[in-house]
């Protein structure tokens, strides 16, 4: 085994146990890998944004190619430092109503067709389905096109939509259909609960799928070694802490 | 002090180590339960397995190494797939911090399938800006990545060979953990340049991706782990979903077992006072 993967095993296996340590209280182990996670990942984006935006998109495409039309959105770019010089601020404003100008554009008629109308015509869909001239109905919860998901949607969504209308009193049937309204609400954050819960469940399985890998031989056992080094450190820090938080007697 | 409120005011890390343990023995002995397919995960599926040979396939991982346990799995299931169903493989992320694990996960699966680069696959790395990448490359994808990861030109890679843009390419799967990801792909992408569309996401944000796949913007989705490890099952190479389902079966159990208890206790202490209450009173 190569050296790199022997001290990728050690480093990732340490990092891992010094995160878990929060588990048991906040401690300098946990800081120091907290710290250097946010530093390696700032670092990390520091020199691929200089590798593929500064050499790759705008050095290597002017110098080797000759393609000097890149100055123009370079310099635009450039135009937002100037938010750092006080006589010239107003400059960026020029970049800044660039960004928006184009982001805006491109954004809400794309957004508008794909998440409200495409929406909209999804949640409207007719109740009966007609095959062959005549209308059919079709119940399974398993099939997304069939009516009684049509009908559970319709109740939903317009229950939902009462129980976040707050013009009138929720009296008499609108109290109905907003207590119908919570109900949906409920069953989608539980849906939405499970899932996180599944996800948190799956990331604390990657972890220890890899503390099980790194505690073979080949890789001389981090996870056990850094284990009890860990807790070593963790019941020295806590005897340390001991007599400070202790009162004092008079 | 009653049983009952005692054990509503237990150390929380006498959970964090019944969950801990919940996890951990079943990895270290699994049983193997059964993994029933989704409809949408067999629709992701399913497109792969009807396109033609020599069909262009765009993976793009838009993820960081924090969301790998999730969604790693899910790219190397779905790598393997494609590469034994012979189609072309093109591989990017629109995540900065994700860009040398993309790399190494097609290099790893391509490498496992015997596969060339820049013949039979190529990584195109990471470009700034989100969607505008992805309109970039729906218009001219040479222009939004004239060279691959390993800086050597895409004009002229046989694995490109008949690409201009996104309307070649046959089937687009994005794995997302958020923003930028499945979302940004169907509104810049599939609605504008009109090629087919499938997900894998985080567990996190899959309720939010549902009523993309109802209302057919997307084909497929495969949510988290559970969707990694019933890929997994539908290709007939289990790998490291799998071998985690029975910790997640076990953990949801342990969880659901601790919900009823805490509300049998919060029930019978609340009994329990309004017993004494009526006792005071009379």
């Amino acid at each position: 085994m190569s050296f790199e993967l022997l001290l990728g095993a050690w480093v990732a296996t340490g990092l891992t146990l010094f995160i878990f340590t929060f588990l048991y209280e906040d401690n300098p182990l946990f800081k120091m890998a907290e710290h250097l996670y946010v530093g390696i990942s700032v670092g990390y984006a520091i020199v691929k944004t200089y590798d593929t935006v500064i050499i790759r998109l705008i050095y290597e495409p002017m110098v080797k190619q000759g393609d000097w039309s890149l100055l123009i959105p370079l310099g635009i770019g450039m135009l937002m430092l100037a938010r750092y010089v006080p006589k010239a601020t107003w400059m960026s404003r020029i970049a800044f109503a660039f960004i928006v100008g184009v982001g805006s554009g491109l954004a809400i008629p794309r957004v508008v067709s794909s998440f409200i109308l495409k929406q909209v015509e999804d949640t409207v869909r007719p109740l009966a389905s007609m095959v062959q001239g005549n209308p059919t109905f079709s119940f399974s919860l398993a099939d997304p096109a069939s009516n009684l998901n049509a009908i559970i949607l319709l109740v939903g969504v317009v229950s939902v939509l009462f129980y976040f209308f707050f013009s009138i009193e929720h009296k008499g049937p609108v109290q109905v259909a907003a207590r119908t309204g919570i109900l949906f609400l409920m069953i989608a954050f539980g849906a939405a609960f499970g899932y996180t819960v599944m996800a948190r469940m799956s990331l604390l399985i990657g972890r220890l799928t890899d503390l099980i890998e790194y505690a073979e031989p080949r890789y001389g056992r981090p996870s056990l070694w850094l284990a009890a080094v860990t807790v070593i450190g963790l019941v020295l820090w806590s005897m340390k802490r001991r007599p400070q938080t202790e009162p004092t007697e008079e | 002090m009653t049983f009952a409120e005692r054990m509503l005011k237990i150390d929380r890390r006498i959970i964090f180590a019944v969950i801990g343990l919940c996890t951990l023995l079943p990895l270290l002995y699994p049983v193997g339960l059964a993994i029933r397919i989704s409809p949408e995960v067999k629709a992701v599926h399913d497109y792969i397995e009807s396109l033609p040979e020599g069909s262009v396939f765009l993976l793009s991982l838009d993820f960081d190494p924090a969301s790998k346990p999730e969604l790693y799995p899910q790219a190397v299931a779905l790598l393997r797939h494609a590469f034994k169903h012979n189609l072309r493989v093109i591989g990017m992320t629109l995540w900065l911090p994700g860009t040398g694990m993309a790399n190494e996960v097609i290099t790893r699966i391509a490498e496992e399938q015997g596969k060339v680069n820049g013949k039979d696959y190529v990584f195109l790395g990471w470009s700034p800006g989100g969607s505008s990448v992805i309109i970039n490359m729906g218009q001219d994808l040479y222009k939004a990545f004239p060279t691959d990861y390993g800086n050597q030109p895409t004009k002229g890679l046989a694995v490109l060979n008949g690409v201009q843009n996104l309307r070649d390419v046959s089937y687009v799967v994005s794995l997302a953990a958020g923003t930028t990801g499945i979302e940004t792909w169907y509104v810049f992408g599939k609605d504008k340049y009109k090629f087919e569309l499938g997900g894998g996401c985080t567990g996190v944000i899959a309720p939010g991706l549902y009523p993309l796949l109802r209302s057919g913007q997307i084909n497929g989705l495969i949510g988290g782990l559970r969707g990694a490890a019933e890929y997994e099952v539908l290709i007939g190479q289990k790998g490291r979903a799998v071998a985690g389902m029975d910790a997640q079966s076990v953990t949801h159990f342990a969880i659901i077992i601790l919900v009823i208890l805490c509300n049998v206790f919060y029930l019978s202490i609340r009994r329990a006072r309004q017993a004494q209450g009526q006792g005071s009173h009379s």
